[in-house]
């Protein structure tokens, strides 16, 4: 049985081994339903193996520190990531860099939604009559599922949310927000404006169960991000062409799926911003 | 007259044939020992009489069937379970009713158990345990007694006060014993068993120990 | 002996056994008025409702994804539970050795899904994240098992050996083929708790079914899920069809080769996370004083780690009296005393779904229909746990043999009877599964409930890995704990 287990581990790191010839992998952080998510991603590795005459492969994970981890591990070298997500991984890989960013994305922004059980009315700012309630945050790691929420929270009412709402949750993603605001397992909830816009125009969502009471101001968000350290591997010119590939996506079908209008250049330095207030929130030392 | 009737072509486990043809008939007041060498059938012969007649008889099994992590008091107790409903039974599994401790005690005194009234039976001998059986035959207060080897680990007085204890408290019994001289002074008729057949039924007056001693 | 002066007679007392349950129910009391146990969800029939009509309609996604999904499942099980077979056969020979008892002690009160959380940070989606997060656990309750079980065969032929006969040919010869039988049966049951890890390790990326479980239920594909939970029963309750002598090593020669190829392995990485990730924080900034090493775990356990193992033992206090209670519900529907073949056969059927359902999959079923709170966490936990408690208690009262006079009411023979000829096996097994009851309560964490789970994956989530494995070390303590008092109370109860 020894050797059987041993030939087993060897076959398989050989398999390990074999599987290392320079195949480009990218992944994203799962912010949505994960069938949206393959469709999209699919869709963006064969328009990228086209460009880039070299094979890519989009690997799926299940959390966002799993992206954060798989980029920092080299095991994929591009990534779609969010503001906060972004701003961790290039701070743990010197040389990453942020390379491109939907239009929508500088002037990105979160949505309150709560159910209408609660009587909560649409305005201009968050109402007292939130305290004590039950409240949703998206995933642990998302910038506008759980940062900018959290942040304004804080901005509003001088506490953290713990203090806040009688209970705080992690729902997982910003689809699932929707989801459990809508069924009532909590009273209100913070997500991605372009996910609850979608969700919307395609009739996934009951608006008479629960609606937008709050908007947050804008920040910067998404952004695709690389290792510094392709051309080494890939060849030279090959994070040049790359961008210029991410920046050319014009497909109307491929940019719906996202859903952007379209991508524009992106810097480290346009999500300085996010770094702030992931230290102020106490996300980020 | 004839209390219990047992009419049976073999008794035994599976096909295996230990005991049969029987023919036998217990009459009301009378107190019948079963004599035989060990594996003769005695207790097969009692299983039997009992499985036929619930209703009226009260059983110390060979194995005594004692609830070991139980105490004397609810092992006793269990003799009258019938009676009550299931949530006095319940309760009285909880907390002992005191009317069931005021009804039991008297009997656990006569037979030198009251002081272990609330000890679990696994922590007594094997001779008390076996008192315990018997304590809980006579609570359970039915006609008929069957008893198998009732005073097999005791020493002779205490074994000689259990068996009058029984013989006062039941006016019918069948009761198997591998001792001649006590089958002769408590059995009104005794029956021996020998290769699978009753090969002796007596009254015990007609009766000398020589000659039951063949059996053996 | 006719005596008639008053006997002064002691306080009925219960029996120890009995006492211990009682303490036992109390605390859990007194845990209850603090837990949260809420039904939060406002139409929590709503869901139900579709989730039944999932069950009714199962569905199967794409058959190739769910072979793929079930063999790897499998091939996951099968080499950790053999890699640890092996490493813990050897572990419990040196088991006397009070470092190796520590070792093993540290590595099983770490959850396999914690394990698989450490080794994702370093080997990434690896085949061989998985095979370890099995491994490792497995390997030290593979010990300590191992080490009972020679324990308590007779030392006798060991003893009549002549002199020189040497270690491994005396063990061979003598505690080995003793010891065999119970080794295998507890490897066998073993193995089946290994399919169930292995599923599980789904929920964090690794490509078994909890993959796939985790994606459909996430978007409300309850047929999908149905189709995939039944795939999932049958390939448990069929084990004996399918798992045979000559068939093992067919599974564990193609166990490798069905993992799954992940993404490779970067042995730097390795290095970086032991020498840099898992540094506690101030003394990687350089700031090295004892005074803010205390500060950086101050922080930490007061804000992390004391409301995690205050949740954690509140829940799983009462989740143990639960499971408790179920058990001694559940046993009876297996008990040849209390039905007949047939009768019984709901019961079995009953008890393998539930026992071979996840609690960390029930959990997560039922933390969508009641909201969040302790209450789905606590109904879960007592339903996989009673179940099993449950088959263990009925499988063991079926061997009591009753005196033809027992009672003939079904209660009274269940409280006379039964009940107490059973309580003294279903106590120790209690006492054997609160451990791992504590350690699932931690890892319910990650679904939400704030046990000490929840700061663990908070922490792993802000890439804050010195902190993560700090908590992961303080669950563990917790859980070293918890045994060494189960044990205690085992011998004196």
């Amino acid at each position: 049985m020894l050797r059987i287990l041993i030939r087993g581990l060897f076959l398989m790191l050989l398999a390990g081994a074999v599987n290392a010839a320079p195949v480009f992998v990218f992944t994203a952080i799962p912010d949505q339903d994960e069938t949206q998510l393959k469709q999209r991603f699919q869709k963006v590795a064969d328009y990228l193996q086209q460009e880039l005459k070299t094979e890519v492969r989009f690997i799926p994970v299940k959390s966002y520190a799993a992206s954060i981890t798989a980029f920092r591990n080299n095991q994929v070298q591009l990534a779609w990531f969010g503001g906060l997500s972004g701003v961790q991984a290039r701070e743990l890989v010197p040389g990453s860099r942020a390379v491109a960013q939907g239009v929508e994305d500088p002037e990105f922004k979160s949505f309150f939604i709560a159910n209408t059980s609660t009587g909560i009315s649409p305005s201009d700012h968050l109402p007292e009559s939130l305290r004590g309630l039950t409240f949703t945050f998206g995933s642990k790691g998302s910038t506008s599922g759980r940062l900018m929420p959290e942040y304004n929270l804080r901005e509003q009412f001088g506490i953290g949310p713990d203090e806040l709402f009688s209970r705080v949750g992690f729902s997982g993603n910003h689809s699932r927000t929707i989801a459990l605001v809508e069924s009532g397992a909590y009273q209100v909830g913070a997500l991605n404006y372009k996910v609850w816009e979608t969700a919307v125009a395609e009739g996934k969502v009951d608006t008479s169960k629960v609606q937008v009471i709050w908007e947050t101001p804008t920040y910067p968000d998404y952004q695709w991000s690389v290792r510094g350290d392709l051309d080494a591997v890939y060849g030279d010119g090959f994070t040049a062409r790359l961008e210029k590939a991410l920046l050319e996506m014009n497909d109307p079908e491929l940019l719906n799926s996202f859903p952007r209008s379209g991508f524009i250049p992106a810097s480290n330095d346009d999500f300085e911003p996010v770094r702030k207030v992931a230290r102020q929130v106490g996300l980020l030392d | 007259m004839s209390l219990l009737a047992i009419q049976s072509d073999a008794l035994g486990y599976g096909d295996q044939r230990v005991l049969g043809p029987v023919s036998l008939d217990i009459r009301a007041g009378e107190h019948l020992i079963l004599l035989g060498k060990s594996g003769c059938g005695k207790s097969t012969l009692l299983n039997h009489i009992y499985s036929e007649n619930r209703r009226e008889c009260a059983l110390i099994p060979q194995g005594l069937g004692l609830v070991e992590c139980l105490s004397v008091f609810h092992n006793v107790y269990m003799g009258r379970l019938p009676r009550y409903t299931v949530l006095h039974n319940i309760r009285n599994l909880i907390r002992p009713a005191q009317a069931r401790v005021a009804e039991i005690l008297p009997l656990l005194e006569r037979l030198g158990l009251a002081a272990k009234c609330f000890s679990q039976v696994a922590d007594l001998s094997g001779g008390q345990q076996q008192r315990v059986a018997v304590a809980r035959a006579l609570f359970q207060d039915a006609p008929v007694l069957l008893a198998d080897e009732p005073v097999s680990a005791l020493d002779g007085p205490e074994a000689d006060r259990v068996m009058s204890l029984l013989g006062q408290n039941f006016a019918t019994a069948v009761i198997t014993l591998h001792d001649v001289d006590r089958a002769l002074r408590y059995g009104q008729r005794i029956i021996a068993i020998q290769n699978g057949e009753l090969v002796l039924d007596q009254p015990s007056g007609r009766l000398t120990a020589s000659a039951l001693n063949e059996f053996y | 002996m006719n005596s008639t002066k008053p006997l002064s007679l002691p306080r009925y007392r219960w029996p120890g056994g009995v006492r211990t349950g009682v303490w036992f129910l109390l605390v859990a009391l007194l845990c209850l008025p603090f837990a949260d146990l809420d039904v939060s969800s406002l139409d929590p029939w709503r869901e139900i409702g579709r989730m039944l009509q999932g069950v009714i309609s199962p569905q199967l996604m794409d058959p190739v994804l769910v072979t793929e999904a079930l063999l790897a499942t499998l091939a996951f099980a099968f080499a950790g539970v053999a890699l640890a077979v092996i490493c813990g056969f050897l572990l419990a020979l040196m088991f006397h050795n009070l470092l190796v008892r520590a070792i093993c002690a540290l590595i099983r009160s770490i959850h396999e899904l914690f394990w698989a959380l450490i080794f994702l940070q370093f080997f990434g989606l690896h085949p061989l994240t998985g095979l370890l997060a099995i491994a490792v656990p497995y390997c030290g309750i593979f010990a300590r098992m191992y080490a009972e079980i020679f324990d308590q065969v007779a030392t006798q032929p060991e003893k009549a050996l002549p002199v020189g006969s040497g270690f491994f040919s005396a063990l061979l010869y003598t505690r080995l083929p003793q010891a065999w039988p119970h080794l295998v049966s507890y490897t066998s049951y073993r193995l089946e708790c290994g399919i169930r890890s292995s599923a599980i390790l789904g929920f964090v990326g690794l490509p078994t079914l909890g993959y796939y479980l985790e994606s459909s239920f996430s978007q409300g594909y309850y047929s999908e899920v149905a189709g995939l939970m039944i795939l999932f029963y049958l390939l448990i309750a069929t084990k004996k069809l399918w798992l045979r002598r000559w068939t093992l090593p067919l599974f564990l020669l193609g166990s490798p080769f069905f993992m799954g190829s992940g993404m490779p392995i970067i042995w730097g990485n390795v290095g970086r996370f032991f020498s840099q990730d898992i540094i506690p924080a101030p003394l990687r900034s350089g700031d090295a004083s004892l005074h803010s090493l205390v500060d950086w775990a101050g922080t930490i356990v007061m804000d992390q780690a004391l409301p995690g193992v205050w949740n954690t033992l509140l829940l799983s206090q009462i989740a143990l009296v639960v499971t408790g209670l179920f058990a001694l519900l559940f046993f009876p529907l297996i008990n040849r005393y209390c039905f007949d073949t047939v009768g019984r056969i709901p019961g079995h059927i009953f008890l393998v779904v539930a026992r071979s359902t996840p609690e960390y999959l029930l959990a997560y079923i039922l933390l969508q229909l009641l909201g969040p709170s302790m209450l789905p966490a606590v109904i879960a936990l007592a339903i996989h746990n009673g179940a099993l408690i449950g088959y263990l208690t009925g499988r063991n009262s079926n061997e009591i043999r009753l005196r033809p006079d027992a009672p003939e009411r079904r209660t009274d023979r269940y409280f006379y009877e039964l009940l107490p000829r059973s309580y003294p096996a279903f106590l120790s097994f209690m006492l054997y599964r609160w451990e791992v009851i504590m350690r699932e309560t931690a890892i319910l964490g990650i679904l939400g409930i704030q046990t000490i789970g929840f700061f663990v994956d908070s922490a792993i989530q802000e890439i804050r890995f010195d902190v993560a494995l700090l908590l992961i070390l303080i669950a563990a303590m917790m859980n070293i704990l918890v045994d060494l008092l189960a044990r205690r109370i085992q011998l004196h109860p």
